[in-house]
């Protein structure tokens, strides 16, 4: 096997090199080493193996072959903890150690024996800053129980904006003005009530793209991402409020462009945990994530609707699943607000009153409080 | 090959006591594993737990083979089988787990990895899920006190650094975030989403040239980093409008040229500069 054709060239090449290089010693050495913990390990004297092999892997740390034979002799030595690591740096090196992978497998089936606590290190000044920040915040920190979805941070999206009028009514009313306004009255109930905080994705009348409205809720970290819009229709009879959400079943194919996207990533990120399998432990982490995150999408929109319903005079559409860019691209559940329609004149007369627009945002804010 | 062997059989010791030929088996079984070839690897693996059905390491690791197949239903009744005889086989139960997770049942993976650490209260992956799990539900103060076990028991996983990093950021603790996504860092340099979200902390503290010099950091590594080109295109866009509405019409100007230059269909950028670029 390797090992074996390791042993037998490392031999041939050592001794010929050495008496050509003496600078080469220190290989030499380590090959002398190993092949001495091998003897001592056929004769059980595991703690010396360890001491003679640890300081072989110190002069030669990038040998397999050695960090595998340490591995054995702290398993012999019964530091099992340090012995899965030893055998872990072999197959690193060598991804083909077959045996050293067979005892990974082998010893990791059941609890390894607590590891050592190491000594502290002296601390850097960003450590010591991290540390004053730990003290202050987790202190303050609610700590709430069970698998609830926790909502602190909003990112509030005018839907439209600047060149993008979104949809216009007869009598000239623009649903990017009516979005900007909604907004801004929810970020200011929000701020004075202090409970969650709010971030905006714009703050006046300019275009902002669709990229850089996730990519503001990405930037804050938040917890919910709502996009406020008037809906439109050819018919002017078309009345009422809905609610959107991302699901899996909006779109199969652009599902599977933007996984591959995403897989593309991992790639780069090359962040495969040590698994005995190898399967790709982050990317089911990240599937799951998203899964999570579509299903909570449904429930809050759930709450949404149901509040509009009892709240505003407006007839219910009910909640619908869709494919839209700014809830697909959002690390976190994404809701699409459509509170009455513009080319509907009930609607839009309601949609001009100061009233109405403060009663869509005092329901949004009760919506929050609920999810 | 042969003295290989014999350590195996020394080493794997109780739970493959079935004789010399079940050894030989599970080794060439678990060879096959190794070298990627799967199909081989089923049968051997297969043909060990019909000798040894009480061998629990065979059974774990067809039932990974199973998992790599994607026969994820075999695999969970196979890693379940080892879970009801051992039931502290952490191994089985952390499989367990991750199936679970697949199937996006959150609670019966929680319940899961939950037991794992009353068993082994060192195992790092455990509490690596645990975390992750509250992470996913935004329950930061949870997914630190998690993830920061996760980190103390397995200091070399920069997926745990980059997990707890974005748990102190939920928090609002942006200094233990960095310090967490540089020692992710220092595990990976090439760790992209750990560099974007480095970008953002300093954003978020105004520091845009630092943020830009990291998010073109990741275009190096990864020129396809769809995120960190919008990053820089959303930076640029809002400086340009900042400058504008304070009347620097020029500084705007260079700003969505900026833009452009990073992400040349930027809608915005375009429009704008066509307005008032002439």
């Amino acid at each position: 096997m390797n090992r074996r054709h390791f042993l037998k060239t490392g031999l041939q090449w050592g001794v010929g090199l050495w008496v050509f290089n003496p600078l080469l010693v220190l290989s030499q050495t380590s090959l002398d080493s190993g092949l001495q913990a091998q003897k001592l390990m056929t004769a059980r004297n595991y703690s010396k193996a360890v001491e003679l092999l640890k300081k072989a892997v110190q002069q030669d740390p990038e040998n397999d072959w050695l960090l595998g034979m340490l591995g054995r002799a702290l398993k012999g030595a019964g530091h099992s903890r340090e012995a899965v690591k030893s055998f872990r740096a072999a197959v690193r090196l060598n991804p083909e150690d077959t045996y050293s992978k067979m005892m990974i497998d082998q010893m990791t089936q059941h609890p390894l024996p607590v590891p050592a606590k190491k000594p502290v290190k002296k601390q850097t000044p960003l450590e010591k800053q991290a540390a004053q920040e730990a003290e202050l915040i987790l202190k303050k920190l609610k700590t709430p129980q069970g698998l609830d979805y926790q909502v602190r941070r909003v990112v509030i999206d005018a839907g439209h904006g600047g060149f993008d009028p979104g949809a216009v009514s007869k009598g000239g009313l623009k649903e990017k003005d009516i979005t900007l306004d909604l907004a801004l009255r929810l970020d200011q109930m929000l701020k004075k009530q202090g409970r969650i905080k709010s971030f905006l994705t714009r703050t006046g009348d300019y275009y902002v793209p669709l990229s850089a409205r996730t990519a503001t809720a990405n930037q804050h970290h938040a917890d919910l991402f709502i996009s406020l819009h008037i809906n439109a229709f050819t018919k002017p009879s078309a009345h009422g409020s809905e609610t959107y959400f991302c699901s899996q079943k909006a779109s199969t194919k652009e599902a599977a462009r933007v996984a591959a996207s995403e897989n593309a990533v991992l790639k780069y990120d090359q962040t495969a945990r040590k698994s005995p399998g190898h399967i790709d432990i982050e990317a089911i982490l990240f599937k799951f994530e998203q899964k999570n995150y579509w299903n909570e999408s449904g429930r809050v929109a759930k709450i949404f609707q149901q509040g509009f319903k009892k709240e505003l005079p407006l007839k219910s559409r009910g909640i619908n699943s869709a494919d839209f860019y700014v809830l697909r691209k959002s690390k976190m559940p994404s809701i699409l607000l459509e509170t009455g329609f513009i080319s509907n004149p009930q609607d839009e007369s309601k949609l001009k009153k100061d009233a109405f627009r403060q009663q869509i945002a005092q329901s949004v804010v009760k919506g929050l409080a609920c999810v | 090959m042969r003295l290989i062997i014999i350590l195996v059989m020394i080493l794997i010791g109780p739970s493959v006591q079935a004789g010399h030929d079940i050894d030989s088996i599970i080794f060439k079984a678990a060879d096959y594993h190794y070298r990627g070839q799967l199909d081989a690897a089923v049968l051997e693996f297969e043909r060990a737990i019909k000798i040894a059905p009480d061998n629990h390491f065979a059974r774990n690791q067809l039932a990974l083979l199973y998992a790599k197949k994607e026969r994820f239903d075999d695999a969970l009744c196979e890693f379940s089988k080892v879970a009801s005889h051992e039931s502290h086989n952490t191994f089985a139960l952390q499989w367990i787990g991750i199936l679970k997770l697949k199937q996006n049942q959150l609670e019966d993976a929680f319940q899961n990895f939950a037991a794992i650490i009353k068993i082994d209260p060192a195992h790092a992956e455990a509490y690596y899920f645990l975390g992750s799990i509250y992470n996913c539900r935004h329950n930061p103060a949870k997914a630190i006190e998690y993830l920061q076990k996760a980190r103390d028991a397995d200091t070399d996983e920069a997926a745990t650094h980059y997990r707890l990093g974005r748990a102190f950021l939920q928090a609002e603790m942006p200094l233990n975030a960095r310090l967490e996504y540089e020692r992710a860092l220092a595990i990976n340099p090439k760790y992209t989403r750990v560099i974007n979200e480095i970008g953002w902390i300093f954003y978020n503290q105004g520091a845009l040239d630092t943020a830009v010099s990291k998010w073109r950091q990741t275009l190096k590594i990864n020129p396809q980093d769809r995120e960190a080109g919008l990053n820089i295109a959303k930076a640029y866009n809002e400086l340009a409008w900042q400058a504008l509405s304070a009347g620097k019409r020029k500084e705007a100007i260079n700003f969505w040229k900026k833009t452009l230059k990073v992400n040349p269909r930027n809608k915005a950028a375009r429009y704008y500069l066509k307005k008032h670029g002439k």
